[in-house]
């Protein structure tokens, strides 16, 4: 993998979207020195861990920094009228 | 009235148990039928829409579904078809079924639909074979939508069921550089000549929930991580306007 800072953040957004544990396009990865912050978001808390992994696989010696937000999957609360 | 639930983009996989089922507690009581967006899976995997299935499996109102991208990635998507009718969710792709709630014939067309993007700036199926192929897909299938609808013209509603984007509305929120990758204008035209009520999509997950055809149809986007619910509800009133000519008004 690439070492150049320009590109090592997508090198690493890719690599997580082709991880089939992660799967995740709508990632943003951002890396800082020896710190990568993810951001977007996941549909579970497990999921937010595991990409944690995946990513401190990827990057060794790397702080991962993961602000991702699981998404609620509430009901609803009122239906919208169409037609 | 019909009430449709409908949403897309669940993206199951292992752990995601119990994600989505707490949120249908009560779907029955507040919808007649449940419509799935595509994108059901994050690799395409049968053991991953297994999860899902089980939780969907003996929900008492039609579930109908597309598939979409994701579901696609391993070349499984026969596997993972059978997996979903198998509980109890219709799976349409190029092909329409109607469903009868309390004498209102609901009608739903269904495709994955795909890319290339929107009106000035759409790609067009010329140079190589890549590129050809592309475009190429993307026609077929919105060929295909047209088709489904028009043969659902008996019916009092009509609703197209996607995974791409048919308008630029509903993307409202996504980077511009992507939009040929998050769906297609021929989409929009297929429904727009043949007619529906309502379309429902999914896959742009930073878009924008409401917008509508160039000829008026209102479309939602109904991408889970933008509806931050486990799914919408959309009424449309039940009968559909008679034009004159078929309410006997012509003398």
């Amino acid at each position: 993998m690439s070492e150049r800072p320009d590109y090592l953040p997508e090198h690493i957004r890719e690599k997580l979207f082709h991880d089939p544990r992660v799967a995740e396009q709508d990632l943003r990865v951002d890396v800082k020195e020896h710190r990568v912050l993810l951001g977007g978001n996941v549909s579970s808390l497990q999921l937010r861990h595991t990409i944690t992994e995946v990513a401190q696989e990827l990057l060794p010696g790397y702080e991962i920094v993961n602000e991702t937000t699981v998404v609620p999957t509430t009901e609803p609360e009122d239906a919208e009228p169409v037609s | 009235m019909i009430r449709i639930a409908a949403v897309g983009d669940l993206h199951y996989g292992e752990g995601s148990q119990g994600i989505l089922k707490p949120g249908l507690e009560h779907l029955p009581d507040r919808a007649d039928l449940l419509l799935l967006a595509g994108d059901l899976t994050r690799w395409g995997k049968p053991e991953e829409v297994q999860v899902l299935a089980d939780e969907l499996r003996g929900v008492p109102i039609p579930m109908i579904a597309v598939l979409g991208n994701h579901d696609y990635h391993c070349g499984r998507e026969a596997e993972v078809r059978r997996v979903l009718e198998a509980a109890g969710v219709r799976v349409l792709e190029g092909e329409g079924t109607t469903v009868d709630v309390d004498g209102v014939r609901v009608a739903i067309a269904g495709t994955k639909g795909f890319g290339g993007g929107f009106r000035g700036a759409h790609g067009s199926d010329f140079g190589e074979p890549e590129m050809k192929a592309f475009v190429g897909h993307t026609k077929m299938l919105s060929d295909r939508l047209e088709k489904a609808l028009l043969g659902l013209n008996a019916a009092d509603l009509r609703i197209a069921l996607l995974h791409y984007s048919p308008i630029e509305g509903t993307l409202e929120g996504e980077r511009l550089e992507i939009y040929p990758f998050l769906g297609s204008y021929l989409m929009a035209e297929a429904v727009d000549n043949a007619g529906a009520d309502l379309v429902l999509h999914g896959h742009a997950h930073h878009g924008s929930e409401k917008g509508r055809t160039p000829a008026g149809i209102p479309v939602r986007n109904v991408a889970q991580p933008l509806i931050r619910h486990a799914y919408n509800v959309y009424t449309l009133n039940g009968h559909r306007e008679l034009l004159p000519a078929a309410a006997g008004g012509i003398t």
